[in-house]
């Protein structure tokens, strides 16, 4: 019995070729285009356009048209086909945009095709079941020209390719309703559909919209004030161009990145290890965004910072973009850990650059976008001798000079003792070096015995993936006994000698950077399989965009292929017609909490269409005339009407476009854990807005860290300051999120995670009433309040409001809340008078009753889980 | 506090003009997408029920997972062909073998030291190791014929939570999560429960990996906390709290007043009443107090060796009759079942932990009636291997394996499948681990080629590329 299907069969790839072949034969039987017969004329377009999809089980919305009975049964929706009855047909709905969506995506049926489809259903949709709608072959078997070729006219066609034209300003109907160009194309889109825009938020909704979405921090009271109190027309343009100056901006933005970075503090799998030196990653994010760096440069930095930049630590450290992938260390084999990284960077640089779904074509050609199983390899291609270097010294110029100089005058020093010891540790090396890759296979094995100056390219590969099971010095030592220990002890004294003359360790970052000039091959893998290579590839970019291989050249003077320097060129080439365009697109997302185009990581076919093209085009082709700013990009985005707009409902408008896609009004949308986090820090006075560094511990809840777990060693901050630092800067575990921040979807950082969930589940409350920290935010924020002098009762739940929620509050409001102190209070002191525990802030005001005090905590404790704190309005 | 299921909409239009942002509606709508899982019932509520694709033969499943890898050879799957070659190597056609640990494949042939018998009506064979769950062979079908991917705990277990070797995937509970939604809201639907370390891999196991965290599996721990930020703070009483939840009620009403429209911001209102409730929901469902003294001794909660186990199992019967749908206990959780160094030592302790509470679990759903609707699998990551390592240990055996279900609709006292004379690989009826899961699914009304979730534009599932239901498994 054999329950497994194959994986990635035949069946899987692109259309039916072969049937296709049959069909011209078939075809040339004089039929019209009206009177065709099923295999001239319908089978060709079903099995061009609809069985990739509506084929093989699970077709989409289970849905198969590969044979007549199967069509007659139909998907989820009801049978695709009515024979003689074209209107009451899904399939013939679908196809000219009765129903949405109209199909096929991402294009549509020529009229002629229209027509023949609808004869044929019409004469009662005759069917030859010997013509086999599903018998596609593997572009990766076939001739590279042949495998060009198959792209369709509507692939070629299709918008995300084509190039980006700066479309002209649309002219509308509502001038009074536009502010600047982006404007001009949302309301054009909006008066299509008679529709408006909603009218500008309200100043204090507006700057509470501007500091979460710029810095992530609600504003001060008196910031506030001073907004609503100024009166000229650029007030709310200061206000932006204040927080993109602010520190805090990046950090916020930062974070964004991160998540498409997968960034995370360990390696994950196993032994989950620590990732000493990868924060300066972290800071180097936060830092770009502070420096508004192009976005150009930011990304050529990422991809290849060692080749194109080699003098400049930022660049070097940039790299670790690639080196954030979860690792398992303890892989028996090193050339399938090779493999499962490399699929991770070319899985996460297709997404995050590229914006395609690139991972589908591992095992096949994609189903639904033209990216050949081929470009899957011709992408990792570029990748395919890097390795890390876990020590990157960030030293530059006369600094690095110096250091290098002290080194070798220690080194010359010391170079018999060390040669010496060497011959010590020799043999235990050797055992214990068969010990530690004694799993793996042979020609791995191989490679790390086979001296270095022999070494090819893949064996290089291979040793560095071995590197982790190699023993250390300090493993060696350990094992060392009798007087063979004894000698090495009495030798380590001896060079301890010299220490004073040894250079102070560099700082260092985990970088990424290439092995040698010359790269390993890479093949196309069989299903995906490390070890079935089936064609050896070249690097090169998307076949459709770009079918020759890469122009490749090896940087002088540096120990590097230049292959990556060639993929960064290319991905940032403002004739590219991704790169831009999956940017803005991820800022508008940022701004808007949804992208123009919904799928921000996902630009294929079975991604979302953009909602307005013209301006995504138009935001791309500002975005690299700017120089590829981001903040210039900030500043159009939020002086637009359309960002401050109020989130007002507008029920007319809802029943037109009811997922908001046009933009008539702004998106009300919950706040991430972080900014939470953060928020309350800010509110109870308690946050530390240090900047950079190693990742920092807070505290866990109770009962989930626990001594001796290596899964949940946590070893929290002892300064309560450094535990009170932003969000940003906690540490980030892969087998353990933090639970906060877990809460509130924090992401999974196995993957690129290109836009967060934002779902509402009884876990959040329990971390908002019941965490201890949350608790003593209150707290703190009960006693930042009350301390401020001469307060009436009024006084300070008005002061509450205004340093939580930035208003005051509403009579009904300040009612609810005096009663509920009243009630609140007599309960407490009940419970005080029986010398029950009780949390009350340390120093109170004159006159301040205790229970009373206690009450005013649990109040900012409400104010703090509100909604209108948690949600952006 | 009283509330109310969560308001439906009608229509996923209606859905959306209340939900207001596509923010809030990412996941809805990844639900919504093409698996005709459900249109009608959209609700802003990710774990709001949602009908089967079949009708389901089982309500719950309890998943004894023991963890470390059970010798099959020791327990279920009698080889006495070892008798006769024991001490030589693997038969030359079945080597090189790529072993967890190097070389070990060319150690000797190690018999069994247990003595087998059959029980029952079915004559199913079981060691002396497990003397109590023997009287309920008659209960269980035994798939003598499982093997997976990798051939190290991490690779394994993760493969045997998530259907595949590598991490990032979402595991089988979360995914049921997804599919069927939670039965009591004010529990949670897939809880996790270990009896000793942390299971290999931590709290990936049961993660939820690319779907949103509201499906991934929620540990339990023994004591009156159950789950973590489950009380009230310190110094504040019920009476305060509830106090303190009427007037954020009150904030958030007179916030929402001029904002009808918005679904997400009543679901957040409503979902500080359910997790008001699960405060006491949960520790009641872990309160052991009402349970008789019978009970008690049936799970071995009166023995030392048995208390850890046999309460999680009592746990899970409770957690069961209170409509939680997924619950997965650890046995040896931290690969305690791994026996590289000596069989009997190890397995001797463990059997003895594990013996007593699952046949105590056993015997009590049936009691009850509850075995019926109530899938129980007992099995490890990989089986272990017919040769010895160290002398008295034997490795990883990836190959081939034993794992048993009773209850929930499988034909009861019957064998599928085989190992070969030794016990090295599967032979009649191979039952991948994505088998395994395809048939777990089923028994729960799940059509495993349906459960799909738009990720990275491929309709993910929860057995990737492969699985079919194991044929003769149901009744």
């Amino acid at each position: 019995m054999a329950f497994r299907e194959q994986v990635g069969t035949l069946r899987e790839f692109f259309p039916a070729w072969t049937a296709l072949a049959l069909f011209a034969c078939v075809g040339a039987s004089g039929q019209t285009a009206n009177q065709s017969t099923f295999s001239s004329g319908v089978a060709p377009i079903l099995s061009k356009n609809c069985t990739q999809c509506h084929g093989e089980a699970p077709g989409m919305a289970n849905l198969d048209l590969r044979s007549r009975e199967a069509a007659l049964k139909g998907g989820q929706h009801g049978p695709a086909i009515v024979p003689g009855d074209a209107g009451a047909s899904r399939l013939y709905r679908h196809i000219t945009g009765q129903e949405q969506p109209k199909m096929p995506m991402g294009g549509s049926l020529t009229d002629q095709q229209i027509s023949v489809i609808k004869d044929w259903i019409e004469r009662g949709a005759e069917w030859n079941p010997a013509i086999k709608l599903d018998a596609p072959a593997s572009a990766a078997s076939e001739q590279p020209a042949a495998a060009e070729n198959k792209f369709t006219d509507q692939q070629r066609r299709y918008w995300a390719f084509q190039k980006v034209v700066k479309p002209g300003i649309p002219e509308v109907k509502r001038r009074d309703q536009v502010h600047n160009s982006i404007d001009s194309f949302i309301v054009a889109k909006l008066d299509a559909k008679n529709l408006k825009l909603n009218s500008r938020a309200d100043k204090i909704t507006l700057i509470r919209r501007a500091y979460a979405d710029l810095i992530g921090l609600p504003p001060s009271p008196e910031e506030a004030q001073a907004f609503v109190a100024e009166n000229s027309a650029d007030a709310f343009e200061k206000v932006v161009d204040r927080l993109l100056a602010s520190p805090q901006y990046g950090e916020r933005w930062g974070r964004h990145w991160l998540d498409l970075a997968r960034y995370a503090d360990s390696a994950g799998f196993k032994a989950d290890e620590n990732r000493p030196n990868v924060w300066r990653y972290r800071d180097y994010v936060i830092q770009s965004f502070n420096e508004d760096k192009p976005y150009d440069r930011f990304v050529r930095e990422q991809i290849a910072g060692d080749e194109l930049y080699p003098d400049n630590a930022a660049a070097k450290i940039a790299t670790g973009f690639d080196r954030l992938w979860p690792d398992e260390s303890n892989l028996a084999n090193p050339i399938l850990r090779r493999q499962e990284i490399l699929n991770d960077i070319t899985d996460t640089v297709g997404s995050v650059f590229l914006g395609m779904t690139y991972a589908c074509a591992r095992c096949h050609d994609h189903k639904f976008d033209p990216i050949l199983q081929k470009d899957y390899y011709r992408l990792q291609a570029f990748f395919a001798n890097i390795r890390n270097d876990d020590r990157a010294s960030l030293l530059a110029g006369q600094e690095a000079v110096a250091y290098r100089e002290q080194l070798t005058a220690w080194e010359n020093q010391t170079r018999e003792i060390r040669a010496k010891m060497q011959e010590i540790l020799g043999p235990v090396r050797m055992e214990r070096t068969k010990e530690g890759i004694g799993m793996f296979p042979k020609e791995a094995q191989d490679a790390v015995f086979t001296p270095p100056e022999q070494r090819t390219a893949m064996q290089w590969q291979m040793y560095y993936r071995s590197a982790s099971r190699l023993p250390s010095d300090a493993d060696l030592e350990k094992a060392l006994k009798g007087e063979a220990k004894q000698r090495y002890a009495d030798l380590k004294k001896e060079i301890a000698k010299f220490d004073a003359l040894k250079p102070a360790d560099p700082p260092i970052a985990e970088a990424m950077i290439d092995g040698s000039r010359n790269a390993p091959a890479t093949f196309v893998l069989s299903k995906g399989v490390w070890d079935a290579p089936v064609d050896e590839v070249q690097p090169g970019f998307l076949s459709i965009l770009y079918p020759a291989n890469s122009r490749i050249v090896s940087p002088e003077g540096l120990n590097s292929t230049g292959r990556r320097s060639a993929l960064a060129k290319w991905l940032t080439d403002p004739g590219n017609p991704l790169t831009a365009r999956v940017m803005v697109n991820r800022i508008w997302q940022d701004h808007f909490g949804n992208g123009i185009v919904g799928s921000s990581s996902d630009f294929g076919v079975m991604g979302e269409r953009p909602a307005n093209p013209q301006l995504l085009d138009y935001l791309a082709a500002t975005f690299v005339e700017n120089g590829w700013s981001m903040k210039k990009m900030h500043r159009l985005i939020m002086l637009s009407n359309t960002y401050q707009q109020s989130s007002s409902n507008q029920p007319e408008a809802a029943e037109v476009d009811p997922d908001n896609k046009l933009l008539w009004r702004y998106n009300r949308h919950r706040l991430e854990g972080e900014v939470i986090r953060d928020s309350m820090l800010l509110a109870s006075g308690q946050l530390n807005l240090k900047m950079g560094g190693p990742g920092v511990f807070p505290p866990l809840p109770e009962g989930v860290s626990r001594k001796g777990s290596k899964y949940l060693s946590w070893t929290t901050e002892k300064d309560p300051a450094e535990a009170n630092r932003r969000s940003v800067y906690v540490y980030v575990k892969r087998n353990l999120r933090y639970p906060m921040f877990e809460a509130f979807d924090f992401p999974d950082t196995h993957e690129s995670c290109s836009r967060r969930y934002a779902t509402v589940s009884p876990t959040q409350p329990l971390v908002m009433m019941n965490d201890a920290l949350v608790r003593t935010w209150s707290l703190e924020l009960a006693s930042r309040v009350l301390n401020d002098a001469g307060l009436s009762p009024e006084q300070q739940v008005e002061r509450a409001f205004r340093i939580v929620l930035t208003r005051a509050p509403k009579d009904e409001e300040r009612r609810a809340v005096l009663d509920f102190l009243t009630q609140q209070s007599a309960e407490i002191g009940r419970r005080l008078a029986a010398n029950d525990t009780v949390a009350i802030p340390e120093t109170l005001p004159d006159g301040m009753q205790p229970a009373r005090a206690a009450a005013f905590v649990d109040f900012c404790q409400a104010l703090l889980n509100s909604n209108e704190f948690v949600y952006v309005n | 506090m009283e509330f109310d299921h969560y308001p439906r909409a009608c229509t996923r239009r209606d859905f959306f003009t209340r939900a207001g942002s596509g923010l809030a509606g990412i996941a809805l709508a990844q639900m919504l997408h093409e698996n005709g899982l459900q249109a009608a019932t959209t609700t802003a509520d990710p774990l709001a029920p949602k009908p089967p694709h079949l009708t389901p033969k089982a309500k719950s499943i309890i998943w004894l997972f023991i963890e470390g890898g059970p010798s099959h050879i020791d327990l279920f799957d009698p080889k006495p062909k070892l008798m006769e070659l024991a001490g030589q190597p693997l038969p030359e056609s079945m080597r090189p073998k790529f072993t967890a640990m190097p070389g070990t494949s060319k150690n000797g042939m190690m018999p069994s030291k247990r003595s087998f018998k059959q029980y029952g009506q079915s004559g199913i064979w079981v060691s002396d190791w497990y003397p109590n769950i023997a009287q309920h062979v008659d209960d269980m079908t035994v798939i003598r014929s499982c093997w997976t991917d990798g051939i190290n705990h991490l690779g394994s277990v993760t493969e045997m939570n998530s259907g595949s070797i590598l991490s990032g995937r979402p595991s089988l509970g979360a995914w049921v999560n997804y599919g069927l939604g939670s039965a009591n809201r004010n529990l949670p639907s897939f809880v996790v429960m270990l009896d000793d370390k942390d299971p290999i891999g931590g709290a990936k196991q049961w993660s939820a990996g690319f779907l949103p965290a509201s499906y991934q599996g929620t540990q339990f721990r023994q004591g009156d906390t159950p789950l973590i930020n489950l009380k009230p703070p310190d110094g504040m009483s019920d009476f305060e709290q509830r106090n303190e939840l009427a007037l954020l009620k009150r904030l958030n009403e007179i916030w929402s007043a001029d904002k009808q429209e918005d679904y997400e911001l009543d679901a957040r209102i409503r979902s500080y009443e359910l997790a008001y409730k699960m405060q006491s929901a949960a520790p009641e469902a872990v309160d052991l107090t009402k349970e008789s003294e019978e009970t008690r001794r049936l799970y071995g909660l009166d023995e030392e060796e048995t208390r850890a186990f046999g309460t999680n199992c009592l746990f899970a019967r409770r957690l069961v009759e209170r409509g939680v749908r997924f619950i997965e206990l650890y046995s040896g959780s931290g690969s305690g079942w791994d026996a590289h160094d000596n069989v009997e030592q190890n397995h001797s302790k463990w059997c003895k932990a594990s013996d007593k509470p699952i046949a105590g679990l056993l015997t009590d759903l049936k009691a009850r009636g509850m075995l019926e609707d109530t899938l129980v699998v007992w099995g490890g990551e990989f089986g272990r291997t017919p040769f010895n390592e160290k002398g008295l240990g034997r490795d990883h055996n990836p190959w081939g394996f034993t794992i048993w279900m009773a209850g929930g609709g499988v034909k009861k006292g019957q064998y599928i499948g085989s190992t070969d004379e030794i016990g090295m690989h599967a032979q009649e009826a191979p039952a991948h681990v994505n088998d395994i899961h395809a048939s777990m699914l089923y028994a729960l009304g799940l059509d495993h080629l349906r459960v799909t979730y738009m990720h990275n534009g491929r309709a993910e599932r929860p057995t990737v590329v492969a699985g079919q239901v194991i044929p003769q498994l149901f009744a």
